[in-house]
């Protein structure tokens, strides 16, 4: 294993923080703690570094409520999550996890309908979304997706890559 | 009446405390559980017990910093709650207070008042030093 690589490879990227493997709770905490105290050390604007936090928890709970549903076990429940910062000082939020093909290609398509939407569409999507009833939650737009789209100042990004597997693997870009 | 809520916030959850007598909820720190029902279904409960048996007003202070989306989507039930007993006559308010550095909870906290006719208090406040 090269870390000298590892490390070249993030500094390039400007990646303030990664994280891949198996995501439990605690370290769902540990590491937003981590983010929180490292945006401060940056002197991050308040709001901004709130964004950030905002979107780093709504992206792991999400892949957590996913895995759960989904009765993955460890080795299948992992994330892949980085923080960077991009040319223009902009805060990169993303994470990444495994989902089945079809459900995959749906969320893409979730949020590239989002990205049609302006700040008022967003905000009149968002409060639907909130009362709806629980049961009714996964459906559509998720409030978690609609949140991270109405506090990224560009549309977010989102892909899939299929994988060997069968399954594919889903990525999640927000900008701060 | 219900027994009063005391519970001590962690990390991830805040502390919340109910004073059946003084007519009282006080919530505060940051709120993003996993599973935001499992804290919020006794606060939601004992607020509509509250409401249906007790005949004094209630108030609810805020001091929350930081809400994922399912923690907002419980304190909506709550809200919502609180505007049902609103119409129905009774007394009930809201104070949320925030340091003025962050002002993405009072841009939260003026979503939940648009759906709100009772008063509904956003008070700013200076960071302690």
């Amino acid at each position: 294993m090269n870390l000298l690589t590892l490390r070249e490879n993030y500094l390039k990227q400007r990646i303030m923080l990664c994280f891949n493997g198996p995501i439990s709770r605690s370290l769902i905490e540990e590491i937003g703690n981590a983010l929180r105290n490292y945006l401060n050390t940056q002197e991050a604007a308040p709001s901004s570094a709130m964004d950030v936090f905002s979107v780093y928890i709504e992206m792991t709970q999400n892949i957590r409520h996913y895995a759960g549903r989904q009765g993955y076990d460890d080795e299948q429940a992992t994330a892949t999550v980085a923080v960077a910062r991009d040319d223009e000082g902009h805060y990169l939020v993303s994470a990444g996890n495994l989902v089945e093909l079809e459900d995959g290609k749906a969320l893409v398509e979730t949020v590239e309908n989002l990205a049609g939407l302006d700040a008022v569409e967003l905000k009149k999507a968002y409060k639907q979304q909130l009362r709806r009833p629980r049961e009714e939650e996964h459906s559509g737009a998720g409030l978690g997706l609609l949140d991270m789209a109405r506090k990224s100042t560009r549309p977010l990004q989102a892909s899939i890559e299929p994988l060997p597997s069968g399954r594919g693997f889903f990525s999640l870009t927000a900008t701060i | 009446m219900l027994e009063d809520l005391n519970i001590i916030g962690s990390q991830s959850t805040p502390t919340i405390q109910s004073d059946w007598q003084g007519g009282r909820l006080y919530m505060c720190g940051d709120s993003y559980p996993e599973n935001s029902y499992e804290l919020f279904g006794q606060v939601i409960n004992w607020t509509e017990t509250f409401l249906g048996d007790a005949s004094h007003g209630l108030h609810l202070e805020l001091e929350l910093v930081y809400l994922n989306t399912s923690s907002v989507k419980a304190m909506m039930d709550i809200f919502d709650l609180l505007e049902d007993a609103h119409q129905g006559g009774r007394t009930v308010s809201v104070t949320w207070r925030y340091d003025t550095r962050n002002e993405r909870i009072a841009e939260l906290a003026e979503e939940f008042r648009e759906d709100c006719t009772f008063p509904f208090d956003i008070t700013p406040q200076q960071a302690q030093a």
